[in-house]
């Protein structure tokens, strides 16, 4: 909802800056309108002139001069002058009008020269102690009849600008908020849903109102990632589905292979080089075996298809478990392991799946056994720093090149990568203790051991309320 | 040489895979087992079970009119030998649900014939403790039925615990016994902080059983991790 907070900020923003906008447009087209139009006053300025142009005969009679003719001409207008004494008209333009009176009270002369005569918008000018009122066509001018103001409207007309530009304001944010509230509201819903799509939540927006449109595309949208979801993993279902009914199938001929193997090793009837023969087997199928166990694992943790069984493991206790069963397995004592642990050390506890910490540790020492067939010393080291527990494999045997281990460090395994598979990528071993140890929140780290060989190190945060 | 009293114990061997079932029945008479049969079947397994008796099973769980589970359950009817499921079926649940149901072992294909061999005298050890007289050790044999040591013709006493202990370390003689697998025998299932006591207790039992408890040689320590029982013949 942040986002639509932001919005409205913005709308606002804009808008205020609209108006001080408009402002200014206004005042500066009103500006340039009073500059540019004829002063208003152009009819009184053109009665002084008529007046000027009246001459006045020795006879009595008056006579209008060529000037005066052509200001009546220019504006379509008739003039009267009314005698000071007997208010009658006593020279007037050959254009009047029927209507217009020939005689005036003081009255009317007021009323004519704040207003109209007969609806003539009329100007007047002195002519001596007479009055020359001239009339325009009806449609040139606009009178205002009343021009006088409350004083005090006057005295306060900057604040009253002041006041009429608030209300304005406050009317144009009030519509504003009441139109947009409506839009936002009817956006919410939208805006909601986009926002719960990435966490892959499946939304449904009601299609109607404004956004009908933009909620139908984005219900269909949805629905097509839903759609895609559903069918990725049903893939990533089966892709993990084969792989274990592979490993399921193969696991019987297998044995036979094993069993026979084993036998035929031991066979004394065979010579030495057969029987060497044989051992291989043995080895090759040993590697199969654990390949097929590791696969099928691998793809289950890959694609989250295997549950942890969390309970309160002690750490210490399924290391020990692991390196004696990795001991009695060794019949031949090829690998003779060390454990080295302080006599007084605690146990390690923590909150973890027992078997999968028991397959992580076991496929550390099965990878010893397959990257040195010829045999080598293991150490098991358990220690506790704090509330970290460290449990580190590590041997003397062939270990491993700074060319491997920067590809074990950077390369990904093809079971995470989709590019081509062509190049040699390493076993799936060191691929599931990584799965087992992040799925327990914990570090993996691998480098070569302090004499030779290769050593590996699991480190989990030990859960010291449970200690306590 | 450990005594072999119980290789004359029936096995009865189910699995689908005729192949597989040759392969299993030869290692075992090989290693000394005299008695041994196969079914290929839920149902001629069962015909088996009730009219041969045999001693222990070791079943298959994919078979071909039926299941290995439901076999179990059926042969757990009549009789309440010791059953090892020997499987394709690797995954977690089904190892848990086989254990589950009562099952002595699981163990799953691809397997070492030795490994096998091994579980099957573990189980039959176990199972058929009483029928085994005396455990002859170097210097001592151990009276399970009387819960007692005879050494130089002295009858010793095992306390509970030291029998317990004993017990633990004597179903994988010859194999080492974690030290936490030897507090969980003696203490159950919760057996943190009992390291200490565990020591007091080899070395009293060491006292009952060894010529020279400081120089053991039945009850060997495997430093940090554990304890290996070696039996004598």
């Amino acid at each position: 909802m942040k986002s639509t907070f932001r919005l409205i900020r913005r709308f606002v923003k804009i808008l205020l800056l609209s108006l001080i906008g408009l402002f200014i447009l206004n005042v500066a087209l009103l500006i340039f309108v009073f500059t540019q139009a004829e002063p208003n006053f152009g009819g009184w300025t053109r009665a002084n002139e008529l007046g000027d142009a009246l001459i006045k005969n020795s006879d009595g009679t008056f006579t209008l001069s060529e000037n005066g003719t052509k200001i009546l001409e220019e504006t379509s207008a008739w003039a009267i002058l009314v005698e000071d004494k007997t208010g009658d008209v006593i020279w007037h333009s050959d254009n009047l009008p029927g209507e217009v009176p020939l005689h005036y009270s003081v009255a009317q002369i007021s009323y004519c020269t704040r207003g109209y005569i007969e609806d003539y918008p009329t100007t007047t000018a002195s002519y001596g102690d007479d009055l020359i009122f001239m009339g325009y066509p009806k449609d040139v001018y606009w009178k205002h009849m009343w021009p006088a103001f409350d004083y005090q409207l006057i005295a306060n007309a900057p604040k009253l600008v002041l006041l009429f530009l608030a209300v304005n304001c406050l009317a144009i944010l009030f519509i504003y908020f009441a139109s947009t509230s409506g839009v936002l509201k009817s956006v919410k819903p939208i805006v909601a849903a986009i926002e719960d799509l990435p966490a892959g939540k499946e939304i449904y927006v009601k299609e109607k109102g404004l956004w009908s449109d933009l909620a139908a595309a984005l219900n269909r949208s949805c629905e097509k990632l839903m759609r895609q979801d559903r069918e990725l993993k049903k893939k990533e279902r089966a892709r993990a589905n084969w792989i274990s009914g592979v490993s399921h199938d193969i696991r019987t001929p297998l044995s036979m292979v094993m069993g026979y193997a084993s036998q035929l090793e031991e066979s004394m009837s065979l010579s030495e080089k057969d029987r060497h023969k044989a051992a291989i087997i043995c080895q090759q199928s040993l590697k199969i075996k654990n390949l097929i166990n590791d696969l099928n694992l691998s793809s289950k943790l890959e694609y989250n298809m295997q549950p942890l069984c969390l309970e309160t493991v002690n750490l210490v206790g399924i290391a020990r478990q692991c390196a004696v069963d990795f001991m009695n397995t060794d019949l031949d004592g090829k690998y003779p392991l060390t454990w080295e642990m302080d006599e007084d050390m605690p146990p390690c506890i923590i909150r973890g799946d027992k078997n999968l910490l028991s397959r992580a540790l076991n496929n550390l020492l099965n990878n010893v056994q397959s990257h040195n067939p010829d045999g080598c010393a293991i150490a098991v080291k358990v220690r506790k720093d704090q509330d970290i527990c460290s449990i580190c494999v590590a041997d003397n045997g062939v270990g491993i090149s700074d060319a491997q281990m920067e590809r074990l460090q950077n390369t990904p395994h093809y079971m995470m990568s989709d590019d081509g598979t062509e190049e040699p990528r390493h076993g799936l071993g060191l691929l599931i203790v990584r799965q087992i140890v992040l799925a327990h929140h914990g570090i993996l780290s691998f480098r070569p051991g302090n004499e030779g060989g290769f050593l590996v190190e699991m480190k989990f945060h030990c859960d010291s309320l449970k200690e306590k | 040489m450990e005594q072999y009293y119980f290789k004359d114990k029936k096995i009865l061997l189910v699995d689908d895979e005729k192949a597989l079932l040759d392969m299993i029945s030869d290692f075992l008479r090989e290693d000394g087992y005299s008695q041994v049969k196969t079914a290929d079947s839920v149902q001629s397994a069962l015909d088996a079970a009730r009219q041969w008796q045999p001693d222990m099973a070791v079943l298959d769980v994919m078979l071909p009119d039926g299941d290995g589970f439901s076999l179990f359950e059926k042969i757990r009817e009549f009789t309440n030998i010791p059953v090892l499921f020997l499987t394709a079926k690797g995954e977690d649940e089904d190892r848990l649900y086989g254990l589950g149901l009562g099952a002595d072992d699981y163990m799953v294909k691809p397997f070492l014939p030795k490994e096998l061999l091994l579980r099957i005298g573990i189980i039959l050890r176990r199972y058929y403790k009483e029928e085994n007289p005396l455990v002859h050790l170097a210097g001592s044999m151990i009276d399970f039925s009387r819960a007692e040591v005879i050494r130089d013709g002295k009858h010793l006493p095992l306390t509970a615990k030291e029998y317990e202990i004993l017990q633990a370390l004597y179903r994988s003689a010859g194999r080492i016994v974690t030290i936490d697998q030897l507090c969980e025998a003696a203490w159950g299932d919760n057996p943190f902080g009992y390291e200490n006591s565990l020591m007091a207790h080899i070395r009293r039992i060491r006292e009952k059983i060894e010529k020279k408890p400081s120089r053991p040689v039945s009850l060997i320590t495997v430093k940090g991790l554990g304890y290996k029982l070696v039996l004598e013949g």
